[in-house]
């Protein structure tokens, strides 16, 4: 049996409502005088899992599932509450990619500044450039403003970038929705690429097919549980159940 | 029992150098962006800053030829502190947007955020010394040294100071508005505008506990007066930054692993 690169045992998660959060000096300084209520929203709860090296592993749920949380916590941006994660690789995580950029630099400022930060040192990244602009379309606005950008180009670049730094572990949120259709075309090359070179790739998508189509194997979070976990094939399918479904709390808010 | 275990495989600290670099080069870039002169206006700011000064100061107090020197020393180095706190404080903030991509230790881009300031210290500190030098008032080797070694302490005091704030300001949003406020009023605790020997000096203590002041008095002592601080006094800044440092590096080791949450 091909080695773990990511073991998840237990993890669960929760964040306190906002809408009761102090935020301020001020707020905090007059709860000395009155109690507020402190509410905390479980998002996951006793998650386990593991990714298997040069396994593809889809993530399937409706929105508020946990699925991004989960993603957050296993990159190591969040910290879990409760449960261990051990990350046996180095992990290029592909998050939220569409925003995020200094608007007063250029792309190959910007190109550097996301890079470096993917962990890809600056004589790798001088070497890539051309190849990441190359690979997002964009030769001709390497020194417009990321300002004059449109956001479709923005996340163009972003992906570029996050598919040059791959290391060992690819996670991807929502990848192959940006773009038009060329576009897309090339990252599922690429994605295709390096998975037959032997990375682990832990993958979110809402749509079925993308799943079906690229993952091994795949889990169905729901509320902030793995309710199912099997084939990709099996688990698409009954996400698309879980759909016509109704939601078992509509009040839950997204997770973050 | 809730156990909470993470961890990651080490990627090795020296992929953070070329990190560092590109913080710092680009914090830069974007503070001159579109400015009429570009990274030279960087350069040319504290010269004409200085030579703008000297010049009014030399007229307003020409009986003082001292006292302009001192005013000119105590504004620079509180403008240094008032513009790298505020970064620092805002810089976990300012830089959310690159925390969520990915993991790496976000002190980084705390301590990176006062580099901007740190330039233009650096390049104030040249042009005065050279100014010294060249009007036949050149500071020795080791008052030198000791001015430099002061403002390396001023960093650390910057940085602990920007560790706790950057990760209390996530909780505290107004937090900003609170240190605006004391860095203003900190604006006349400190000797900048007057002599510390006019107020009596059982509140010099009181003045001291003020960071900037030390760092100010020091510099003026070993630049202009030729006079090194007593061993006493050296110590007590070692121990002041020290406990400043730790004070910040405690608090922001307590509080950053959950920071991003509150972006």
């Amino acid at each position: 049996m091909r080695p773990s690169v990511i073991e998840v045992s237990g993890v669960s998660k929760g964040f306190t409502i906002p809408s009761v959060r102090r935020e301020t000096v001020r707020e905090h300084a007059l709860d000395l005088f009155r109690r507020r209520p402190q509410e905390r929203l479980s998002v996951l709860e006793s998650v386990s899992f593991e990714l298997r090296r040069g396994e593809s592993l889809g993530l399937m749920g409706r929105n508020g599932s946990g699925k991004s949380t989960l993603l957050k916590i296993v990159s190591g941006i969040y910290p879990a509450d409760a449960g261990q994660v051990r990350v046996h690789a180095a992990i290029t995580p592909i998050l939220e990619l569409g925003v995020g950029w200094n608007p007063d630099l250029d792309a190959i400022d910007n190109i550097e500044l996301l890079g470096t930060v993917m962990g890809m040192t600056l004589r790798e990244l001088r070497a890539a450039t051309r190849e990441i602009l190359e690979f997002a379309e964009l030769e001709k606005f390497a020194h417009l403003e990321l300002r004059h950008y449109s956001s479709g180009m923005a996340a163009r670049l972003a992906y570029a970038v996050a598919f040059r730094a791959v290391r060992d572990v690819l996670i991807l949120d929502e990848i192959f929705a940006v773009g038009d259709a060329g576009f897309k075309e090339r990252c599922q090359a690429r994605y295709r690429d390096l998975h037959r070179g032997g990375h682990s790739m832990l993958l979110v998508s809402h749509e079925p097919r993308t799943i079906a189509a690229f993952c091994d194997r795949a889990l169905l979070l729901e509320s902030g549980r793995i309710i199912f976990a099997g084939s990709a094939d099996a688990v698409a399918d009954r996400y698309l159940a879980l759909l016509t479904e109704e939601p078992p709390d509509m009040a839950r808010p997204a997770a973050r | 029992m809730v156990s909470v275990a993470t961890t990651h495989v080490q990627q090795g600290q020296g992929r953070f150098a070329g990190l560092v670099w590109t913080l710092i080069r680009t914090d830069f870039k974007t503070r001159y962006h579109g400015t009429l002169g570009g990274f030279v206006w960087a350069l040319l700011k504290p010269l004409t800053m200085f030579l703008v000064l000297l010049a009014v100061f030399s007229y307003v107090f020409a009986s003082e030829p001292q006292y302009k020197f001192d005013l000119i020393i105590g504004l620079f180095l509180y403008e240094f502190f008032q513009e790298s706190t505020k970064a620092g404080l805002l810089s976990i903030r300012a830089k959310g947007y690159l925390l969520t991509k990915a993991k790496f230790p976000s002190w980084i881009v705390v301590v990176t955020s006062a580099s901007n300031a740190v330039i233009t210290l650096a390049l104030f500190s040249c042009v005065l010394v050279t100014f010294l030098a060249l009007t036949g008032r050149a500071p020795t080797p080791l008052g030198v040294a000791l001015y430099a070694l002061y403002q390396a302490l001023f960093f650390a005091i910057v940085a602990g100071f920007s560790l706790a704030a950057s990760v209390l300001f996530m909780r505290y949003r107004d937090l900003n508005q609170v240190w605006e406020v004391i860095t203003h009023a900190g604006f006349f605790i400190a000797p900048i505008i007057y002599p510390i020997g006019i107020l009596p000096e059982r509140v010099h203590a009181y003045l001291y506990a003020w960071p900037p002041t030390p760092i100010i008095l020091f510099s003026r002592s070993v630049l202009l007066d030729g006079r090194t601080p007593s061993a006493f006094a050296h110590l007590l800044l070692f121990a002041v930054t020290a406990i400043i440092f730790g004070s910040g590096a405690l608090i922001y080791r307590a509080r950053a692993p959950r920071v991003l949450e509150e972006l």
